[in-house]
Formats: C-alpha cells, sequence, structure tokens
C-alpha cells in the first residue's frame, strides 16, 4: 500500500512536472481568496485579474500560473530587488509612467516580434495604447487599460443642492463656480461637497496636476522643475479654498474618504477608473448612504480639458528571453490570454484598449460606461522620466504639507520646486 | 588542565577553540562581515540598483562623495545658537556629567561618555546654511532629527511603563502571571500586525480611541494625518509593541533584590511608593542602564511603523531614517547614497554599544 502511494504521487510528480510550464507572476490590485476561474462575476480589480490569472492556468495547456505574493504599497521596490537579485518573475504588470525606468536600462524583454506568432494583434490596439508599450520604437509589453481620475457623484445629494438637470450633475466650469456649488450642497444637505484622499495617496497631487494643465502648464519641461509658478498657486487655491470654507476635509485618507461618500456624507469623490464597479455594487445596497451613483468626467475648471491618467501594462523580463525560450514562449500565451479577456477586465471600471472591444455592445452596456466616455480624451500625464516616483513623493509631501500642516503656499512649491530640481540634475 | 593522552593525536586547547569557533566565524565572516564592508564599498560609488545588476560597469568610483551630498551643503556654516533646542540641552549635558563627576556621582568613564554625547549634541546641531546656502539634501538632517525624537519620546516611554508594570506585577498570584502574559502577547506579533491594529485604533471613523472621544463629547482626531498627534501615534504603538521584553528584564531585575531589604524598610515604614523609590529603584539601576541602551539601539533602527501607519507623514514629521535609507536604496535605485545613509546609521548605533560597553564594565570594575 504504501509503495502504492509513493509511486502514485511520483507519477503524478513527475507527469505535471514533465508537463506543465511553471510562469511565475507578479502583480499589484491586492488579494483575492477565492476568485474562481469565471472571468463574467468576479467584483473589483483584485478578484477579476486574479479570475483572469485562474482561468489562464486552466486553460493553458501545459502552462501553469503562480501568482506571487506581493504588497501593493511596496510592489516596485520589490520587482526592481527582485531584477537586482536575477530572479525576477516571468511576467508582472507595471504602470506606463515606469517604463522609462525599466526599459531605458534593457531590463524588459523587446516583444515585438513575437506577439503576432502569440496571437495577439497590436493593430487592433488603440494608438495611445500601442504608444504607452513603446520605447525606442520597439514593443516592449502588451497593454491592459487606460485608467484615469473621474468625479464619482451622489446624485441626491446634488439634487438637493439644486445641481442635478435632466438626470446629470451640474458640475462646475471654474474654481469659483466650484466654490458656490460646495456652499449650495452644504447649505442643502450639510454635507461636505468633495472628498479624496488628500492626506496619504497621492489623489490630491492628481488633481493639482489636472487643474495645473487645464492651464496648458506642468511640473517640469525638459531637465528644468516649473513648479514655482502663477498656475500652480492658481490650481492649489482651487482646492485650499474648499478646505479653507470647510466645504471639504483634507484629513481623510483612502479608506476614510471612500467610506465617507459611500456614507452619503460627500457629494463628490474624486478617485479612479479602477471603482466604478465596487461603487455600483454598494449603491445598489440598501444600506448604503449612497443610493444614486453617478460617474462624470473630471471637470474643466480652467482653458483645456485635463485628468490624470496612465495605463497598467504587462511587461516580460528581458534575461527572460535570453536565457529562458521555453518559459519566454508560456508567459507570451499568459499575456495572450489577458489582452483577449481586455472586456472582463474592463468590467473593473478601466477602459479597455482593444478597438474591437471598445466598438462592442458588451462594452456599451457596462455599468456607467456612457457617462464618463469623454475621459479618453482628457488623460494626461506629466512627462516620462526616470524619477517619477520620487517626484510624485516630492508633490505629495509639498502638497499635504500645505492642507494638513499649515505650510505656507511659497514656501512649500520654493521646497518642491528644489526637490524636482535636484532630482532631474542627478 | 592536564592535557587528556588520546590514542592518535591531542589538541591544544587554542587547536580545539580555532575549530570549534570555525562554523561561527565562516557564518559571520559571510553574512555579517562581508555585507558590512560591501556596504562601505557600495557607499563610495556611484552605484544603481538595477543598472549594475544588468552591467556591472555601471558604476563609478566617486570617493566620500555621497556622504558629502548627503550631509554637507553649499556654504554651510556654525553658530553656537543656531538650532537653540538641541544645543542648550547640549550645553546642559556638559555640565550635568561635569558636576555629577565631581560630586562622585558618576565614574570617569561614565561621564566622560555622557560629556562628549552632549559636546556632540551641542556642536552638530550648530552647523546650517549661511545666506544665500542650501543643504545638497534639505531632508536628511531634518529626518535624523525625527530619529532621535522617535527614540527620546519612545525609549523613556518604554522603559518608564515596562518597569511600573513590572512592580505592579511582581508576585506569585495567578492573576498577576496571566497579566504578565498579557502584557507580554503584544511582543511576539510581527510589526505588520501591530500597525495594522493601531491604524484601526487610530481611524477617526471606526476606531476605538475616536468612539471613546466621541462618547465624552469630543470631536475625534485624526492621529495618523494631523501634524501634531502622527509622531505621537507611532511612539504609543511601539510602547504598546515593545514593553515585553523590558517588562521581563526588570521582573528577573525585581526578583534578583533580597526580601531582606523590603523587609528592613517595612520596619522603618518604606512601604508601597516609599519602597519603589527607596529600594527597587536603586537596585535597578543596572537593569535600566541594560533596557535603556538596548532600547535606543533597537528604536534607532524604527522603520515599519512609519512606513505602515503614516507613510513619513505628514509633511516628513514621521520619516525616520531607516525608511529614508529604503527609499533612497529602492524607490530612486541609489544604491551608493542609501549605503552612505547607512554607514551614518551605523556610526550612531555603534557609538551607543561603545557606550553600552563602557557603562558595563564600569560597574564590574
Amino acid at each position: 500500500m504504501k509503495h502504492a502511494i509513493f509511486g502514485a504521487t511520483a507519477l503524478t510528480l513527475l507527469a505535471t512536472g514533465a508537463v506543465a510550464q511553471e510562469v511565475t507572476l507578479g502583480r499589484f490590485f491586492g488579494d483575492c481568496e477565492g476568485a474562481g476561474t469565471d472571468t463574467k462575476v468576479s467584483v473589483g480589480e483584485a478578484c477579476i485579474i486574479q479570475s483572469i490569472i485562474n482561468a489562464a492556468d486552466a486553460t493553458l495547456d501545459g502552462v501553469s500560473v503562480n501568482t506571487l505574493p506581493t504588497d501593493w504599497g511596496n510592489y516596485y521596490d520589490q520587482i526592481k530587488a527582485a531584477y537586482a537579485g536575477g530572479t525576477p518573475p516571468a511576467v508582472h504588470v507595471m504602470h506606463r509612467h515606469r517604463v522609462p525606468e525599466f526599459a531605458s536600462i534593457g531590463a524588459l524583454a523587446d516583444l515585438t516580434d513575437d506577439l503576432a506568432a502569440a496571437g495577439i494583434d497590436v493593430s487592433d490596439w488603440e494608438a495611445t495604447a500601442l504608444e504607452a508599450v513603446t520605447y525606442n520604437d520597439r514593443i516592449i509589453g502588451v497593454p491592459m487599460d487606460f485608467h484615469a481620475n473621474l468625479w464619482h457623484v451622489n446624485l441626491d445629494l446634488m439634487e438637493a443642492a439644486g445641481l442635478v438637470v435632466d438626470g446629470a450633475p451640474v458640475l462646475p466650469s471654474s474654481p469659483e463656480e466650484m466654490l458656490e456649488h460646495a456652499r449650495a450642497v452644504k447649505a442643502a444637505t450639510g454635507q461636505d461637497y468633495l472628498a479624496a484622499d488628500f492626506a496619504q495617496f497621492p489623489i490630491g497631487v492628481r488633481v493639482v496636476l489636472a487643474l495645473l494643465w487645464q492651464q496648458g502648464a506642468n511640473i517640469f519641461d525638459g531637465d528644468t522643475a516649473t513648479i514655482d509658478t502663477p498656475e500652480t498657486r492658481n490650481a492649489i487655491s482651487a482646492i485650499t479654498q474648499l478646505f479653507d470654507a470647510g466645504l471639504a476635509n483634507p484629513q481623510l485618507n483612502y479608506a476614510d474618504s471612500q467610506q465617507a461618500f459611500l456614507n452619503g456624507e460627500a457629494a463628490i469623490l474624486v478617485n479612479g477608473t479602477w471603482v466604478v464597479d465596487f461603487y455600483s455594487a454598494e449603491a445598489a445596497k440598501d444600506d448604503q448612504g449612497l443610493n444614486r451613483y453617478f460617474v462624470a468626467d473630471f471637470p474643466t475648471l480652467f482653458d483645456e480639458g485635463a485628468t490624470w491618467a496612465d495605463s497598467h501594462i504587462w511587461a516580460i523580463p528581458a534575461p527572460l528571453k535570453a536565457d529562458a525560450p521555453e518559459t519566454y514562449a508560456a508567459a507570451l500565451q499568459v499575456l495572450a490570454f489577458i489582452n483577449d479577456h481586455n472586456i472582463d477586465w474592463a468590467r473593473t471600471g478601466h477602459m479597455a484598449v482593444r478597438t474591437s472591444v471598445l466598438n462592442s455592445a458588451e462594452y456599451a452596456a457596462l455599468p456607467h460606461r456612457g457617462e464618463y466616455a469623454g475621459t479618453a480624451e482628457i488623460a494626461r500625464d506629466t512627462p516620462p522620466s526616470v524619477r517619477y516616483g520620487a517626484i510624485q513623493d516630492v508633490l505629495n509631501r509639498e502638497f499635504q504639507a500645505i492642507w494638513l500642516t499649515g505650510k505656507s503656499v511659497d514656501a512649500a512649491l520654493s521646497d518642491a520646486q528644489a526637490d524636482v530640481q535636484d532630482l532631474l540634475d542627478r | 588542565m592536564p592535557r587528556q593522552q588520546g590514542a592518535g593525536f591531542a589538541l591544544s586547547q587554542r587547536q580545539a577553540a580555532v575549530i570549534l569557533l570555525v562554523p561561527f566565524l565562516t557564518v559571520y565572516a559571510v553574512f555579517l562581515i562581508y555585507p558590512f564592508f560591501k556596504g562601505v564599498w557600495i557607499s563610495l560609488h556611484d552605484w544603481n540598483l538595477m543598472a549594475v545588476a544588468f552591467n556591472p560597469d555601471a558604476k563609478s568610483y566617486v570617493g566620500l562623495r555621497n556622504y558629502e551630498r548627503v550631509m554637507w551643503g553649499h556654504n554651510i556654516t556654525w553658530g553656537a545658537l543656531a538650532s537653540p533646542g538641541f544645543q542648550i540641552i547640549g550645553l546642559i549635558g556638559i555640565l550635568a556629567s561635569a558636576l555629577l563627576y565631581r560630586a562622585g556621582r558618576a565614574g570617569k568613564v561614565t561621564a566622560l561618555a555622557m560629556g562628549l554625547a552632549a559636546l556632540l549634541l551641542f556642536v552638530l546641531p550648530g552647523f546650517h546654511p549661511g545666506e544665500g546656502g542650501r543643504w545638497y539634501d534639505r531632508r536628511f538632517w531634518p529626518t535624523v532629527g525625527n530619529t532621535i525624537l522617535f527614540v527620546g519620546l519612545a525609549v523613556p516611554g518604554v522603559t518608564i511603563t515596562a518597569m511600573l508594570l513590572a512592580a505592579a506585577l511582581d508576585g506569585e498570584t495567578r492573576a498577576k502571571a496571566v497579566l504578565r502574559t498579557l502584557f507580554f502577547l503584544s511582543q511576539v506579533l510581527s510589526v505588520t500586525v501591530v500597525t495594522l491594529i493601531w491604524q484601526i485604533m487610530f481611524s477617526p471613523r471606526q476606531g476605538l480611541i475616536a468612539n471613546l472621544t466621541e462618547l465624552f463629547g469630543g470631536s475625534p482626531i485624526v492621529w495618523l494625518t494631523a501634524e501634531g498627534f502622527a509622531m505621537a501615534a507611532i511612539v504609543i504603538a511601539t510602547i504598546w509593541w515593545s514593553l515585553g521584553i523590558a517588562m521581563i528584564l526588570f521582573l528577573a531585575g525585581i526578583q534578583d533584590i533580597s526580601k531582606d531589604l523590603y523587609e528592613a524598610g517595612a520596619l522603618d515604614n518604606a512601604t508601597g511608593a516609599k519602597a519603589f523609590w527607596y529600594i527597587t529603584l536603586p537596585n535597578l539601576k543596572r537593569t535600566i542602564t541594560v533596557v535603556v541602551v538596548l532600547q535606543i539601539i533597537l528604536h534607532f533602527q524604527v522603520f515599519g511603523q512609519s512606513h505602515l501607519m503614516t507613510g513619513g507623514g505628514p509633511n516628513d514629521t514621521t520619516q525616520v531614517l531607516v525608511r529614508y535609507i529604503y527609499q533612497t536604496a529602492f524607490r530612486d535605485s541609489e544604491l551608493g547614497r542609501a549605503s552612505a545613509m547607512a554607514v551614518f546609521l551605523f556610526v550612531i548605533m555603534g557609538g551607543f554599544s561603545i557606550l553600552q560597553f563602557v557603562l558595563g564594565r564600569e560597574k564590574d570594575e
């Protein structure tokens, strides 16, 4: 009996070991236990991506996908340490903004000539998606989405303040009008007009950046920091006027600002596309303060439309292509599977990257999709830089210092200008 | 000791010692000595974490430039009262160590060590950018200041709380045994669990502290994002977390004190708080020294509480040295610069280790 058990175990190990090519996968988005393999029913980023990965693991012949444990907050530190130690995952997700940092030292595999054979049709990608994964005219990744900051709206609070027309919220077209709207909401409901994570995660930075871009300005130009400018002051004062008047609370972090919105304590929440399906599901529950949920494009308060945006893309390490062609081929199959399930990933609220998906009836039927159709047109980001992460942290620290610690705008912008210039000079 | 007469060959004590030490020394050299010197070596280079991994020639020798870029600046001058807070404490420290030595309350070496530490506290904060000058890295010294502030709050907090708990929980009853275990339990948790618990405790929306504040009619404090409270919040979490070991050390110290002393004291009406002050405390001097120095070395390495609870904010008020080293090495990929900061931290902790050695030796004499 004992021999039979050992024999069977050895055979099973031999069989699976011989057939399945293991693909290690690194990703953020958070954990999801029991995501299953049905890519049509899961809710939220973590569960939707894990269901797609599980489905790839179950469906692809001879490929087993092993999702590595990574922590969202320290994801890039872990990935970089893994690259430095020579053990990066076979495929990993990353943001478009990180491409210069990784691709400039040749860390990412050139996929250009291998995508078609793997079943990935590059001509089906939107032009901006192709641009997101192109570095020095070579394709170094497979795009998965466009994501951007939106205005998530509580229609009940807005209606009480007289700010709903034809079932859609009336959004401001100038900082002054935003203050009027905020006062109207406070007077009619006693609640805050706007909530966002202005305290930890850099959503406050993304709001200020959008308002900066709306004035045709930016934080740096080439190798020169351009932060200490009248345009930045305009952008910051558009936000701080709400804090000063008690119409928004700068001290809420991500979880607290989201909870405030779901509790019906704020008319607007500034957050990304990634929560549209989650808020829709929450609004449908009876015990939530949020009932009538609407999604709107980031409004134009200055001259031109702009909102912060980025892309999630998948990449393969260059050493894998050079040293382990079989794993590389299996990794490409996993990327092709994820590319095929672009519509499932779009259920999160993210915008699809494939033209065929964007034009499909299934995509148009996703909840609230038509309400933020204009976002793709106004999507923006800072210029590419290998020091994007450090620059974001400087802005986050100095902007938060203004609204959380009372640091003067002059001092904060002067310090931010010096620190970003120092980073650009290194 | 007579040498054993074996059949083949006999080892001298020295040879036996060498053979027995070889496994430890090998591990020590590979995992501690080599990485340390490699760290110092890296600190003398412009060394990008990722670039060097892909191309070993991507680094370049820059001498002490990393140290200069981190610790120095353009047009730096020195003033006797540039940072009055630290410098006045330093001056008081110099005077106190001289007075204690003259009064015979402190030994020569102790007074010298204290005086030297106080002198550094007077001299180092006096450096500041002159007119038109600036630090090359304007965040480094404030980060060192935050770390010292954290140590300055956490060490007395842990020491005093642990000592009082030990005094209260010393005894044979079952309740005291259960409470001792309960108070020690927090020590076994990992930093991620501790910070998670305290993030919930401090949450202004659902936290226990906010609920209690509201119960008594106050408005909840946003602990982790308010400038005046963020450092206090991570210190409180740290004290709760690190009580256990200090409490056990104090319990051992208290149990070493002869019961005769308390009986003699009781005859002179010294019981309760009086007995604690006149009998327990003087007899715990040595334990207090050990606890304080160990805590100082431990808390200079604070990282998780700041990284996970406040992200170093708001406005860098809880940014600490190890977190800055981590960010420089892994977020910015600047391994050379990060190593220079790590060497600086090593010097500080090495200083306190020497202090502990000196104080311990003096007591033995």
